[in-house]
């Protein structure tokens, strides 16, 4: 690095003389420090520039052209709020997309969930043990987006899969799933569930941390373990639970790895698994309609941030802070 | 040994007054590199359209294309020949399978990386050619250093879209209707031919299903090329000029037929039609055992081949065959802004007229181009699945009718909106009728 090469300028030697004098005073030290603060930064700096930053903002230039990849974007055409008005007002492909996706999220997120904080309560005891049961729990959600899981997906849930091969010794004949209209979408959101141990263990950690003097008073006051969940674990897991509720809908909307390789890249069968981001991909990648892709890029991520910021003005009525402070 | 003294140190200190201090120099250093580094790749990005003067300096020159093994080995022993002839140029190959394949090469061209050379197929030809991605050739073709004189004229013409030689013909082939002969002569059932009516095969199918309980044929109305070919028949066409060259009534009545085809039970289930609509050659249905025939190109025999151990045959689609053309299986083409686009031109030329680089390249991107060196590599071909797909081809090759144009800007929609609504009616989601409205429309935005 040639940070770690440069001279000291304090040092005792031939340029000494010259690397007093730069000391000229303290607020000149003061600047010259700031300036390396940022150099010190910049690995990060250039990363989210370079990486997030200016793509993002190039993508909203771009959403309002006619970009379509091949040509070089500074020959797109300015097209104002054409994409935005044919997204809204044209194009019946972009709100299926949509309805398939918040079918998607609105129910394999809180599936998700309530497999995750099930499991969190089961896995929350002192056996010997359970850390095996806990990293074998886990373990699928490592597999997270990937590509070799969904085609073992594939392959598990079609008409001749595993799974229908299990369903035929109870003498049920199943469904072709992933290559059934109706069953193709629902077969993500049981993936998507089954990959539940991000929250898990943060429902786990949370668990955790209710003190068990409240466990004690309750049930000296004779409340049930029912009662006990209601009434002391959900209250003071709130803020757990909202924060993997916003993290969970927010990955749910963006789930696009299993739905790409489950529909070989089509969002079929009959656009059954045809997620939002998938709609945008074929239509930046294969349609070659990038400015229109990247409208609806950013329409995603205002209708997400509209989302979030409910679920944070929501959160007040229900999400308990035990910090002594009344929210 | 003496320590190094450093060059500065007896030097009057008054002269250099001006020497940036150190760290400011670090400084100074670390943002110019922060601001040029960017500018760098932008400028990487543009590219250099100079061609290379020296046509000996070494020069690596970047090939792109879709296929599998077989292909990557016959196509990079070819171009080591090249090489072997013109020690300067080497070759950065990139190959993958055809899934995914435009997408990845949409990015690379984004990206301002695209590949000197790559290769194309006519559902593509036009989208790059109206963005001006590809070179056009026409030049190289009137100063013979792209030799087109032993192809035939209407595949070259394949090539050319709005007046300009996009892409060349890597090879040619056609429609071909694959069947599985081992479980037709296990049922002594009669083989289909060329030049059957599409009743008669669907008939024929329907008694295959009856007596092998395979399903005689996948249902191709979610194919394009089937119905294209279909209606050519009819005299119409997918394309005139910049318009759809059929009305949501031909749609109706293609899907009418291939609906009465699944009532007979002459094909497989929906579920099942759809895993073979799929583009990928493994997953055929004639070679999955699913269906006994599949509707493919002439040229995939072999690869067909290889994913099953049953005998396999191959005809023209039912009908009239003069609908079926001498079409460019796939075409090389060269990146606008190659810097070395005359030595990729110069490739192109070898791939396509060496007779030792077409013998090693064999059938595998369809039958060659060049007429003389087809003779010859149809004579030494041993292997039984490509002489298979010969015989089919120069069979056709007498009765092939005209070229159409090439499909137009939109085209690739067009043919992931026909796969959408031919399921539609499948899975009888939707009646053939409104299914055939919502694909005619789709179209009408796609091309517009």
């Amino acid at each position: 690095m040639a940070l770690t090469t440069a001279p000291d300028p304090t040092r005792r030697g031939p340029g000494s003389n010259r690397a007093h004098a730069s000391r000229r005073g303290p607020g000149h030290l003061r600047h010259s420090e700031g300036l390396a603060g940022y150099v010190f930064l910049s690995p990060w700096l250039i990363g989210l520039m370079g990486v997030t930053a200016i793509p993002m903002l190039l993508s909203l230039y771009l959403s309002f052209t006619n970009y379509d990849i091949l040509t070089p974007f500074s020959e797109a055409r300015w097209v104002g709020l054409a994409n935005y008005e044919r997204m809204f007002t044209a194009d019946p492909s972009y709100w299926h997309a949509v309805r398939v996706t918040l079918t998607f999220a609105l129910i394999a997120v809180p599936l998700k969930l309530v497999a995750a904080l099930g499991v969190a309560l089961l896995l929350n005891r002192a056996w010997r043990g359970i850390g095996l049961f806990r990293g074998l729990f886990y373990l699928p959600s490592l597999l997270g987006g990937s590509v070799a899981l969904a085609i073992v997906w594939v392959n598990m849930f079609n008409r001749d899969g595993a799974f229908n091969s299990l369903l035929s010794l109870v003498g049920i004949q199943g469904e072709p799933w992933v290559n059934d209209p109706d069953w193709a979408l629902e077969t993500l959101m049981v993936l998507a569930v089954w990959q539940f141990g991000a929250p898990m263990v943060i429902f786990l950690a949370g668990l955790k941390q209710v003190p068990t003097e409240l466990y004690e008073a309750a049930s000296v006051d004779g409340a049930g373990r029912f009662r006990q969940f209601r009434n002391v674990t959900l209250p003071m897991l709130s803020p757990v639970i909202f924060f993997n509720l916003v993290l969970e809908t927010i990955n749910g909307f963006q789930g696009f790895t299993a739905a790409f390789v489950l529909s070989n890249g089509t969002g079929g069968p009959v656009d059954s698994t045809l997620m939002y981001t998938l709609n945008l991909y074929i239509t930046g990648f294969t349609d070659l309609e990038m400015g229109y892709a990247s409208a609806m890029a950013w329409v995603f991520l205002l209708a997400i941030a509209v989302l979030t910021a409910i679920f944070f003005s929501t959160g007040r009525f229900w999400v308990h802070y035990s910090d002594g402070e009344d929210r | 040994m003496h320590p190094a003294t450093p060059p500065t140190t007896d030097t009057p200190v008054g002269r250099h007054h001006r020497t940036p201090r150190p760290r400011r120099r670090l400084l100074r250093g670390l943002l110019a590199a922060t601001v040029a580094a960017p500018l760098m790749f932008g400028a990487a990005a543009c590219g250099d359209d100079g061609s290379a003067a020296d046509p000996n300096a070494p020069v690596k020159l970047s090939i792109f294309w879709w296929g599998g093994d077989a292909r990557a080995k016959l196509t990079e022993d070819a171009l080591a020949l090249y090489t072997k002839k013109h020690p300067n140029v080497t070759f950065e190959t990139t190959w993958q399978a055809n899934q995914g394949y435009f997408d990845k090469l949409a990015t690379l061209t984004a990206g301002g990386n695209p590949p000197d050379l790559f290769q194309i197929d006519d559902n593509y030809l036009a989208e790059y050619a109206a963005r001006s991605t590809t070179l056009d050739l026409t030049s190289y073709q009137e100063s013979g250093k792209l030799d087109t004189s032993k192809f035939p004229e209407s595949l070259w013409q394949y090539g050319v879209v709005d007046g300009k030689l996009a892409g060349l013909a890597a090879g040619e082939n056609t429609q071909g209707l694959v069947y599985n002969k081992t479980l037709l002569t296990k049922h002594n059932l009669p083989e289909p031919t060329t030049g059957m009516s599409w009743e008669a095969h669907i008939a024929w199918a329907e008694e295959v299903s009856r007596k092998t309980g395979v399903p005689g044929t996948q249902d191709p109305s979610a194919d394009y090329k089937a119905f294209w070919v279909w209606l050519r028949q009819q005299g119409k066409d997918l394309y005139e000029g910049r318009e759809l060259g059929f009305t949501a009534e031909d749609v109706t009545r293609w899907f009418d037929l291939w609906k009465g085809a699944r009532d007979r039970r002459a094909t497989p289930t929906a579920d099942v039609i759809h895993e073979g609509n799929s583009s990928d050659v493994t997953k055929q249905l004639v070679v999955t055992g699913k269906s006994a025939t599949s509707w493919v190109w002439a040229n995939q025999m072999p690869d067909l081949k290889k994913n099953t151990k049953d005998e396999l045959g191959v005809v023209a689609y039912p009908g009239d065959p003069s609908a079926q053309w001498a079409r460019a299986s796939m075409y090389w083409s060269v990146f606008k802004g190659s810097r070395n686009r005359d030595i990729a031109v110069d490739v192109i030329n070898f791939l396509n007229n060496d007779q030792e680089a077409v013998k090693l390249l064999g059938t595998d991107r369809g039958l060659p181009s060049n007429l003389d060196l087809r003779r010859v590599v149809s004579d030494d071909t041993t292997d039984p699945a490509m002489k298979q797909s010969i015989a089919v081809e120069a069979e056709l090759t007498q009765k092939f009718g005209e070229s159409p144009q090439v499909p137009i800007k939109g085209h690739s929609k067009v043919k992931s909106e026909l796969i959408k609504a031919a399921e539609n009616a499948q899975y009888g989601r939707a009646t053939t009728a409104a299914a055939a409205a919502q694909f005619v429309e789709a179209c009408k935005s796609a091309i517009a």
